[in-house]
C-alpha cells in the first residue's frame, strides 16, 4: 500500500509536467490551428536559458527562471511574428514540419555551446524530501505538483477574468467572428504563441531538479502528444487531466503489470481512446473533424 | 505517359550522377546514389498516401521497419534475397493496411496520431519479441546477393537500388493514372463528394495505405542490406519524421518529389560535412552547426517552396 | 516504358562496371597521416562522444607539436553519425573514400559499430578500439580488428562476483536499461552470481530516457532485494539512489562502468554516497593529482575550456596508443604492419592510472580487467586491484 503511494505521487509530478506540455500543445493548436512539434524543445531551451542565466550570468534562481520563461516566451511570439504565421490555412503537415525544422535549429543552436553538448546540470532547489508519516515525497515532485495547480488556477482566471483572455478564447471558437466582432486575430495569435511557449519553459525548469538539464531532455514531449489527445486535443482542462491521467497509469503499470509493459502504455491507451473515443476522454465538442 | 516527359528528369538525374561520381569520386557517388534511391522507395510511400490520398501519416518508418525485418529474418532462414524482397513489401503492405484500419472512425489529425502510436507499438513488439528480432540487439543482415554472386561494391547496389526505383515509379504511375489513382485524389479533395459518386472512401484509404506501406516495405527489404544491421531504434519517431520531411521537400503531389526529397535528406548533411570540412576553427567542428543547417534547409523549404521542389499542385 | 526499361539496364551496367578504388596504405601520404573517428556528437550518447573526440585531439596534437610520427603529422577527421547506423555507414564512406582515412579509431555506439565495421574492414583500414560492448568488435579474429575494452559482460561477471563474495549479499537484483547494453550487463551478472550458485532475484528494466524510475525501484524493494546492481547511465544511476534513499531503502547498489563518472556525484551529491561502481580508468580529479596529471588536466582545461572526465582519459589513451604503435611500426606505415607492431607492444599503466593493455597474434581485446570503487565523501575512491 505504501509502495503504492509513493509511486502514485511519483506518477501524478511526472504526469502534471506531461500536462503542461500537452496544455502548451493545445493552447496553440486551439488558437491557431497549428500543430506544434517543437515544444520539447521549447521545454529543454527554458531549462538551459534558466541554468544559463543562474549558474553562468549568476543571477539569483527565482529571477533566472522568471527571465528564462519570459524569454522562452518572447521567442515564441517572435517565431509566430517571423514564421508561423504563414502556416494558417495550410495542411496540418506544413505547420508539423515547420516546427520541426525549427526545432532541430534549436537542438543544434544548444547543442554548438561545447558545454551544453557534454555535461547534463542540476539546478539547485528542490533536493529535500518532506516526511509525512510513512509517506515520503519528494520536494521536486510537489514542486511540479504546486506549480502546476498555481498556472492552472491562473490560466483559467485568465481565460475567464481578463480581457485578452476572453478574447483568444472568442478567437479559438471562431476566428472570423471574433475578428468581425473587432478581436484583433493576428495579436491573439502571437499571444498564444507566447504563452505556448512560456508553459513548455516551465515544465523545462519544474523538469530540471528530476531528470537535470541536458541537450535531449525535450524527448519528454513525445509522452505529451498522447495526452493531449487522450484530452481531446481542444480542451485545456483536458490536456491536463490527460497527462496527469497518463503519469498514473504508467507508473501504476511499472509496478503492477508485467516487466516492459509500462513503456508501451502510453500508445496502447492513446490508440484505445482514439478508437473509443474519437472526440477525445474530454471531448463532445467540437473534436472531431481535425482540420 | 508521353517520352519526354520521362526522358528528361531520368537524363537529368544521369547527369547530377556523372558530375557526383567525378566530383566525389565512384565510390562515395555510387554510395550516396544507393541510400537516395533507397529512401526515395520509401518515401514514395509517403507521397502516395499523404500527397495522392490525402491522409496524414506519422508513422510511415514503421512500414520500413516490417520490410526490414522481414528481409533480414527470411535471408538468414535462407529464402534468396531476390525471392524474399516481395515478402519484405507484403509485410509492408500488410502494416499499412492494419495501421489504416481506424481511419474508418477517425479522420485528419486524428488519424494521423493513431498511426504514430501504431508505429511506437511496432517498434516495442520488434524490441520485445526478442527471441524472433534479438532485441535491442539488433540483427545482421548478409549482403544482397543472386545465385553466388553478391552486391559487395557500391556500384553494384547502386545499380540495384536504382532499377528497384525506376520500376516502382513505373508502377506507381500506372497505378495513378488508373481508376484507383482517381479514387485517392477524390477522396483526398473531398471524401463526401467521392462517396456520392460511387468510391467508397474506406475502401480507398485502405489501398492508399497497403500501396505505401509496400513500397516502404520494399525500401525497407533493401536499406537492411545496404547497412547490414537493424535494430528497432533505427525506425523510430526521427525516421518516420525524416520520410515525411522527405516527402515534403520533394513535393508530394508529384512522384519525382521522393526522389529530390530523398536527395536533400540523405546528400545535404553529407554536404554540410564535406563543406565543414573547410571550414576553420574549431566552432565548425560543433555537432550543432549540422543540426542547425539541416533544420534552416527544412523550415526553409517549408517556406518558400510549400508545394516542394518537385512543385505541381496536383494532377 | 520500354525506353525506361532500357535505359535503366544501361545505366545499371555502366555502374557495375566502374572501377573500385584500389587502397594501398591509404591515408599515409610523406606529411601526413589521416584517422578517421565516426563519433556520436548528438545522439543519445553525445555526453561521451565530445569528451572522447578532445581527448584524441589533444594527443594528436602534442604529437605534432613534437615533430609528428616519423615526420608525419596526424589529422583527426571526425564525423557524428549520432547513433544512426545510415548516417554511420555514410560518414565511414566518406572517410574511407574521400579522405582515405587509414584507420579508424573509437566509432561511438553499437548500432554504428555493427553497420560500419564491413565497411571498414573491406577497404583494409584498421578498426581500433571501438565504444561498443559487442564481441564482433574483436571475435573472430581479424587481423585488422582490435578492441581494447572488454563486453561489459566480462567485467560485470567479474565484479558481481567480488561484490557478492565481499558483501555476502543473499538477494541480488538487476536494474538494466533496456536495450543491447542492458542485455549484455544481464548476461554477465547471472553469469557472476551463477558461479556462486546464487539466483538472480528480481530484474526490472526501463526505457531509455525514462523519467521516473519509482515503479521500478517500488518493485524491486518489493523483492526484498540487498544488493541491486545497475546497467543504467548517469542520469538513471542517480535518478535510482535518489529514489531508493527517498523512500528510506538503504540498500546498496553497484553500477557499471557507464555509470563511473564524476558526473555521478555531481548530479547526486549526498544521495549517492557510499554507491559501488565498476571502473575501468580512473576519473581525473584534479584534487590530489601527481603533478604530471595535474599538468594534463590543466593543459585540457586551457585547450577545451571544461575540465577533463573518465571519456577525456579514455580518448586520450586511446590516441596515445595510436601514437606509440605508430611511432613502433617506423616509416613504412601500412595496416598490417601497423596490426603487427600492435601485437607485440605491451601498454604498461600511465600517470592516469589505466590498466595495462596486451594484444597478442591470436587475441585482439586489450583488456578484461576492471576493478571496483566507492563513492565516498563526494568522490569515487577505487576500492580494490584489478579483478580476475
Amino acid at each position: 500500500m505504501l509502495a503504492f503511494l509513493q509511486v502514485l505521487s511519483s506518477g501524478i509530478a511526472i504526469g502534471c509536467v506531461y500536462g503542461l506540455v500537452a496544455l502548451s500543445f493545445v493552447l496553440i493548436f486551439k488558437a491557431t490551428q497549428t500543430v506544434s512539434f517543437m515544444q520539447g524543445d521549447l521545454l529543454m531551451l527554458g531549462g538551459f536559458a534558466g541554468l544559463a542565466l543562474h549558474l553562468a550570468a549568476g543571477w539569483p534562481l527565482a529571477l533566472a527562471a522568471l527571465a528564462a520563461v519570459l524569454a522562452v516566451a518572447l521567442l515564441g511570439a517572435g517565431l509566430e511574428r517571423a514564421v508561423l504565421r504563414r502556416t494558417i490555412g495550410q495542411p496540418h503537415l506544413v505547420a508539423v514540419l515547420l516546427t520541426f525544422g525549427l526545432g532541430m535549429m534549436m537542438r543544434g543552436g544548444v547543442a554548438s555551446v561545447p558545454a551544453a553538448a557534454q555535461d547534463m546540470y542540476r539546478l539547485p532547489f528542490a533536493a529535500d524530501t518532506l516526511v509525512l508519516g510513512p509517506l515520503v515525497l519528494a520536494a521536486s515532485h510537489l514542486w511540479v505538483i504546486g506549480a502546476t495547480v498555481v498556472l492552472a488556477l491562473l490560466l483559467a482566471a485568465f481565460f475567464r477574468h481578463t480581457r485578452a483572455g476572453i478574447a483568444l478564447r472568442a478567437c479559438a471558437e471562431d476566428a472570423r467572428s471574433a475578428a468581425l466582432m473587432g478581436v484583433p486575430v493576428a495579436r491573439m495569435h502571437t499571444l498564444a504563441w507566447a504563452l505556448g511557449a512560456g508553459l513548455a519553459a516551465v515544465a523545462g525548469l519544474l523538469l530540471a531538479p528530476i531528470t537535470f538539464v541536458h541537450l535531449n531532455m525535450g524527448f519528454i514531449a513525445l509522452k505529451a502528444f498522447p495526452a493531449a489527445v487522450l484530452g481531446g486535443l481542444t480542451s485545456l482542462p483536458g490536456a491536463l487531466a490527460g497527462g496527469v491521467f497518463l503519469g498514473v497509469a504508467e507508473a501504476l503499470a511499472g509496478l503492477v503489470l508485467p516487466e516492459g509493459a509500462k513503456d508501451v502504455v502510453p500508445y496502447v491507451l492513446l490508440m484505445a481512446a482514439l478508437l473509443l473515443f474519437p472526440t477525445g476522454l474530454a471531448g463532445g465538442r467540437g473534436g472531431g473533424d481535425g482540420r | 505517359m508521353r517520352r519526354t516527359a520521362v526522358l528528361r528528369p531520368l537524363l537529368a538525374w544521369a547527369l547530377l550522377l556523372a558530375l557526383a561520381v567525378a566530383w566525389l569520386g565512384a565510390d562515395f557517388a555510387f554510395g550516396q546514389a544507393t541510400l537516395v534511391a533507397t529512401y526515395a522507395i520509401a518515401g514514395l510511400g509517403v507521397v502516395v498516401i499523404i500527397g495522392q490520398a490525402g491522409q496524414i501519416v506519422l508513422g510511415q518508418g514503421a512500414f520500413v521497419a516490417l520490410g526490414a525485418y522481414a528481409q533480414a529474418l527470411l535471408v538468414q532462414a535462407g529464402v534468396a534475397p531476390l525471392a524474399a524482397l516481395p515478402l519484405a513489401a507484403a509485410a509492408g503492405a500488410l502494416g499499412g493496411a492494419l495501421a489504416s484500419l481506424p481511419a474508418g472512425r477517425l479522420g485528419g489529425l486524428y488519424f494521423g496520431m493513431s498511426t504514430l502510436a501504431f508505429a511506437l507499438i511496432v517498434e516495442e513488439l520488434l524490441v520485445r519479441w526478442e527471441s524472433l528480432t534479438h532485441g535491442s540487439a539488433g540483427l545482421v543482415v548478409p549482403a544482397f546477393g543472386l545465385a553466388g554472386w553478391t552486391a559487395g561494391t557500391p556500384a553494384a547496389q547502386a545499380a540495384i537500388s536504382l532499377a528497384v526505383l525506376l520500376a516502382v515509379l513505373a508502377v506507381c504511375a500506372r497505378l495513378l493514372a488508373s481508376r484507383l489513382g482517381r479514387a485517392w485524389r477524390a477522396v483526398r479533395e473531398d471524401e463526401a463528394a467521392a462517396a456520392a459518386c460511387g468510391i467508397a472512401p474506406a475502401a480507398a484509404k485502405l489501398r492508399a495505405f497497403a500501396v505505401g506501406g509496400a513500397l516502404s516495405g520494399l525500401a525497407g527489404g533493401l536499406y537492411a542490406h545496404w547497412i547490414g544491421f537493424i535494430s528497432p531504434e533505427q525506425f523510430g519517431l526521427v525516421f518516420s519524421f525524416e520520410l515525411l520531411m522527405l516527402a515534403f521537400i520533394g513535393g508530394t503531389r508529384r512522384l519525382a518529389g521522393a526522389a529530390w526529397g530523398a536527395l536533400v535528406v540523405v546528400a545535404i548533411p553529407q554536404l554540410i560535412a564535406v563543406l565543414r570540412d573547410t571550414l576553420p576553427g574549431d566552432w565548425a567542428r560543433s555537432a550543432g552547426l549540422e543540426l542547425m543547417l539541416f533544420g534552416a534547409v527544412v523550415v526553409g523549404v517549408v517556406l518558400l517552396r510549400p508545394q516542394g521542389l518537385a512543385g505541381g499542385s496536383g494532377r | 516504358m520500354k525506353r525506361l526499361r532500357s535505359l535503366a539496364l544501361a545505366l545499371s551496367a555502366v555502374m557495375a562496371g566502374a572501377p573500385a578504388h584500389a587502397a594501398e596504405a591509404a591515408g599515409v601520404s610523406e606529411r601526413e597521416i589521416v584517422v578517421g573517428h565516426v563519433s556520436d556528437l548528438s545522439g543519445p550518447i553525445a555526453m561521451l562522444g565530445t569528451p572522447v573526440r578532445d581527448g584524441m585531439l589533444m594527443r594528436f596534437d602534442e604529437a605534432n607539436a613534437a615533430g609528428g610520427v616519423h615526420g608525419r603529422m596526424l589529422r583527426l577527421v571526425v564525423e557524428d553519425a549520432g547513433y544512426d547506423p545510415k548516417r554511420g555507414v555514410l560518414a565511414a564512406r566518406k572517410l574511407v573514400q574521400r579522405d582515405k582515412a587509414f584507420a579508424f579509431i573509437a566509432t561511438m555506439g553499437t548500432p554504428v559499430v555493427m553497420a560500419t565495421m564491413p565497411v571498414v574492414l573491406d577497404a583494409g583500414r584498421l578498426h581500433l578500439f571501438p565504444f561498443s560492448p559487442h564481441k564482433a568488435t574483436y571475435e573472430p579474429l581479424h587481423p585488422l580488428k582490435f578492441q581494447n575494452f572488454a563486453p561489459y559482460q566480462d567485467y560485470m561477471e567479474a565484479a558481481t562476483r567480488h561484490m557478492v563474495e565481499r558483501g555476502d549479499y543473499r538477494r541480488s537484483c538487476l536494474l538494466y536499461q533496456d536495450d543491447d547494453y542492458g542485455q549484455e550487463v544481464m548476461r554477465g551478472v547471472e553469469a557472476g552470481l551463477g558461479r556462486l550458485g546464487r539466483p538472480l532475484v528480481e530484474r526490472t528494466g526501463y526505457k531509455r530516457g525514462a523519467t521516473d524510475l519509482s515503479s521500478q525501484i517500488a518493485r524491486l524493494r518489493a523483492a526484498d532485494c540487498d544488493l541491486v546492481v545497475l546497467a543504467t547511465v548517469v542520469r538513471e544511476t542517480v535518478a535510482a539512489m535518489a529514489e531508493a534513499r527517498r523512500i528510506g531503502w538503504q540498500v546498496d547498489m553497484l553500477v557499471t562502468a557507464s555509470g563511473y563518472s564524476a558526473q555521478t556525484h555531481e548530479l547526486g551529491g549526498d544521495t549517492v554516497e557510499g554507491l559501488y561502481g565498476v571502473s575501468v580508468l580512473p576519473h581525473p580529479y584534479a584534487e590530489g593529482a601527481n603533478p604530471r596529471l595535474a599538468g594534463w588536466i590543466e593543459r585540457y582545461h586551457a585547450r577545451f575550456g571544461t575540465a577533463p572526465n573518465v571519456w577525456s582519459v579514455m580518448g586520450y589513451t586511446l590516441a596515445d596508443m595510436f601514437v606509440r604503435t605508430a611511432e613502433a611500426t617506423g616509416r613504412d606505415l601500412t595496416p598490417a604492419a601497423f596490426a603487427r607492431t600492435l601485437e607485440r607492444i605491451e601498454f604498461a599503466g600511465d600517470d592516469f592510472g589505466s590498466p595495462a593493455y596486451r594484444f597478442s597474434a591470436d587475441d585482439h581485446l586489450g583488456n578484461r580487467h576492471g576493478r571496483l570503487a566507492q563513492i565516498r565523501n563526494g568522490r569515487w575512491e577505487l576500492i580494490t586491484d584489478y579483478l580476475r
